[in-house]
C-alpha cells in the first residue's frame, strides 16, 4: 500500500509480535508498520474485524495496539524507540499482569 | 482563594495560529507555554517540516513533491524556535480543559495540571466524517493521513489508487502525488458543475489567489492525463480483511474499480472537542454539517448556556482553524489577532504598535476565499445520511440502522443515544460519529433543532494511563471548581437534554 520516497535508511530495530521490523529515527509507529506492509494493527473488541489506520492525526483512534506491555496506544502519535515491543491487539486491551478470577477484563 | 498561575498564557497546539500568537506573546514579554500533541511544531500543514529540511536521501524530491507553500512554514517554525520566553512541549495531549485556565496534561507517563491566566486553543481541524458502506476496511484512508505518511513518513502510495470526495486537499494531494510518480486510477468528485456556477457568485478579489492556485492543480491533473469524475455519488469500499474494490455511481452509471488504497475526503471541520469539554459554546451550521465554536472576532469564546463547572470569567480564545476553517494564512492572522486582543487584555503594549488593527484587517483578508470555496466544494460524501446497514460509530461498530431503531423507540437526545447503545463511548469519544449521529436525530425529529453540542464531554479527553494519573503534579483543580450541588450543569432547569 505504501513505498519510501527515496532509500529507506532504517537505522533501528523494533519488534512486532516477535518480529523485527526496520524502523527509521523520527517516524511514528503507524508510517513504520505501514511501510513493513502490516496488514492490520489490531481487531475490533465488538465483532474482531481488522483495523488500519484512518486518519493519522490522533482523532479516530483505529491504530491503536499494544506497545511495550500497554494497550491501546495510538501508533500515529508514538514515535519508535530502540527495542520497542508491539503486540497486535486482538479486541480490547490486555492489562498485563492483571489477572482477577471471575472478572473478565477481555 | 488566590491560586499562582503557572504561565500568562498557555496554548494548545503549535500549527501556524498556535505558533504566530506564542511568538507575539512571547516577544511582547509574557510567559508561554505551548502544549503540542505532536513531536514537533508546524501542525498538520507544516508537519515534520525541519527534519524534512535535513539532507537526507529522497529529501529533494519530497520537498519538490510537497510544493512552495510547506517550504514557505520554515520563516515561523525558525521564529517560533528563536523567540525567548516560550516553553515549547511537544508529544503532549490534553486531556482536560476548564474556562478558568485550568488545562490537564499527558506527557509519556507524566501529567499533571497547569494554570494560565489565559488559555488559546490552536487545536486545529479534522477531515469531516462521512460515513459510506466499508469505511472503516483496512486500505480506507482520509487524504489527510496519506499526506501526513509523505510530510511524517516519507511514504508514498503504491498500487491501485483511488481519491474520492471533494475539497481543495483533494486536488493539492493529487498534485504532489503526481509529482511523485504516483498516478490514481481515478479521481472521484462528489462536487459538480452548478457548485462551481453558484461558487463564482461568491468570489471576491482576495479570492483570486485561491482560484488560481486550484485551477493550476487541476491544469496539471489534466496535463498528466489523471482521470477525473465529477458529481459522483454512492460511495462503496468491498473487501474482506482489506480493500479490494471501490464502488460509486458516475454520470448515472454504477462501476467498480478494483483498489488496494481508497483516499476520501470530505473537507475539514473545526476540532471542537477541548472547545466542547470546556464547557464553551457551539454552533451548528446544517449547511456544513458540523459544529463550530462560538467566538468574538479576536476569538474570545463564550459559555454554553447553564452554570459552569469554574467560578469567574471564561479565560479561553479559540484561534485558527479551530475556529474558522481557513487554511494557514488565515491561521497565522488570526493568531497574531488573538495574541493582540490577549496583550489589550493584560493592558501589555505590543512589540509593534499598532499591530491589533493591522491583523484584524489580515484576518479579514485571509478569510475572503473561503465564501467561494465552501461553495464551491460543499460536504458531499457527507451530504446525504448513510443507509441502515452503514457503520457510523468506529469504535463500537454501531450502524446507522441500529441508531434509527433507538430513535425511533423515543431516544431523542445524543446523550440518552450514547448511554443505549454506547455510541460515541468508544476510544475516539465520539469524535467520528458525533455529527452523524445529531444528523440522525435531526432526520426523525424535524421539528427540533440539531443538538447544540456533541455528546456531554467529561475529563480524561484523551487515555490518561492509571500510573499518570496517580502521580499527577500540579495544582488541584478542585480547589478552583465549583462546589454546590446546585451549580452543576446537571441541575440546569428546563434542560431536557439529561435525561
Amino acid at each position: 500500500m505504501f513505498e519510501p520516497v527515496g532509500p529507506a535508511e532504517a537505522t533501528l530495530t523494533i519488534y512486532l509480535d516477535g518480529r523485527a521490523i526496520p524502523a527509521r529515527a523520527g517516524e511514528t509507529v503507524a508510517a513504520c508498520l505501514l511501510r513493513a506492509g502490516i496488514t492490520h494493527f489490531r481487531t475490533t473488541p465488538v465483532s474482531g474485524a481488522p483495523r488500519l489506520p484512518f486518519c493519522m492525526i490522533g482523532h479516530c483512534f483505529d491504530c491503536l495496539i499494544e506497545i511495550d506491555g500497554i494497550g491501546s496506544r495510538q501508533a500515529c502519535l508514538s514515535q519508535v524507540e530502540t527495542g520497542m515491543r508491539l503486540r497486535t491487539q486482538d479486541g480490547p486491551a490486555r492489562i498485563s499482569g492483571l489477572e482477577l478470577p471471575g472478572l473478565d477484563l477481555q | 482563594m488566590s491560586i499562582v498561575p503557572d504561565a500568562d498564557i498557555i496554548i494548545v497546539g503549535a500549527g501556524p495560529a498556535g505558533m504566530a500568537c506564542a511568538i507575539d506573546l512571547a516577544a511582547a514579554g509574557c510567559r508561554v507555554i505551548v502544549l503540542d500533541m505532536q513531536p514537533s511544531p508546524g501542525g498538520q500543514i507544516f508537519r515534520a517540516l525541519e527534519a524534512n529540511m535535513q539532507a537526507r536521501p529522497g529529501t529533494d524530491e519530497l520537498l519538490s513533491a510537497l510544493g512552495p507553500s510547506y517550504k514557505a512554514g520554515l520563516a515561523l517554525l525558525t521564529r517560533f524556535r528563536a523567540t525567548p520566553g516560550i516553553d515549547y512541549r511537544p508529544g503532549t495531549t490534553v486531556w482536560d480543559l476548564r474556562a478558568d485556565g485550568t488545562v490537564g496534561w499527558l506527557k509519556g507517563d507524566a501529567a499533571g495540571y497547569l494554570r494560565a491566566t489565559h488559555v488559546v486553543l490552536a487545536n486545529g481541524a479534522m477531515e469531516r466524517p462521512a460515513p459510506f458502506p466499508g469505511w472503516t476496511l483496512p486500505g480506507v484512508m482520509t487524504a489527510g493521513a496519506v499526506q501526513t505518511l509523505l510530510k511524517a513518513g516519507r511514504l508514498k502510495p503504491k498500487g491501485r489508487i483511488v481519491l474520492a470526495g471533494t475539497g481543495p486537499l483533494i486536488f493539492l494531494l493529487a498534485d504532489q502525488l503526481r509529482r511523485l510518480g504516483v498516478r490514481p486510477a481515478l479521481i472521484a468528485r462528489t462536487d459538480r458543475a452548478r457548485d462551481k456556477v453558484a461558487a463564482l457568485r461568491r468570489l471576491r478579489p482576495a479570492g483570486l489567489p485561491a482560484l488560481l492556485k486550484g485551477l493550476g492543480w487541476l491544469l496539471r491533473l489534466r496535463l498528466a492525463g489523471v482521470a477525473m469524475r465529477t458529481g459522483i455519488s454512492g460511495l462503496e469500499a468491498h473487501g474482506r480483511s482489506h480493500i479490494e474494490s471501490a464502488r460509486l455511481t458516475v454520470a448515472g452509471k454504477r462501476i467498480e474499480l478494483p483498489c488496494d488504497l481508497l483516499v476520501v475526503h470530505d473537507g475539514i471541520v473545526p476540532s471542537t472537542d477541548l472547545a466542547h469539554a470546556a464547557g464553551l459554546a457551539l454552533a451548528w451550521r446544517d449547511d456544513d454539517a458540523s459544529w463550530q465554536p462560538v467566538t468574538t472576532r479576536d476569538g474570545q469564546a463564550e459559555m454554553a448556556p447553564g452554570p459552569a463547572l469554574t467560578a469567574g470569567p471564561c479565560r479561553i480564545r479559540i484561534t485558527g482553524d479551530a475556529r474558522r476553517i481557513g487554511g494557514a494564512d488565515a491561521a497565522i492572522a488570526h493568531g497574531r489577532h488573538a495574541a493582540g486582543a490577549i496583550l489589550a487584555e493584560l493592558s501589555r503594549p505590543a512589540a509593534t504598535p499598532g499591530a491589533a488593527d493591522r491583523t484584524g484587517v489580515d484576518v479579514e483578508r485571509s478569510l475572503a476565499a473561503r465564501p467561494f470555496l465552501d461553495a464551491a466544494f460543499p460536504p458531499g460524501l457527507a451530504a446525504n445520511l448513510p443507509d441502515d446497514a452503514t457503520i457510523v460509530c468506529r469504535c463500537e461498530e454501531i450502524t446507522a440502522g441500529a441508531l434509527r431503531a433507538a430513535i425511533r423507540d423515543g431516544a431523542r437526545e445524543m446523550n440518552l443515544v450514547r448511554g443505549l447503545l454506547r455510541c460515541g463511548m468508544g476510544a475516539c469519544q465520539g469524535r467520528s460519529c458525533a455529527a452523524t449521529l445529531a444528523r440522525l436525530l435531526a432526520e426523525a425529529n424535524p421539528d427540533r433543532p440539531v443538538s447544540p453540542a456533541p455528546f456531554r464531554a467529561r475529563p480524561p479527553l484523551r487515555p490518561l494511563p492509571l500510573g499518570a494519573l496517580a502521580g499527577m503534579i500540579g495544582l488541584d483543580p478542585d480547589l478552583a471548581q465549583v462546589e454546590s450541588l446546585d451549580d452543576k450543569p446537571e441541575a440546569s432547569a428546563g434542560d431536557d437534554a439529561h435525561v
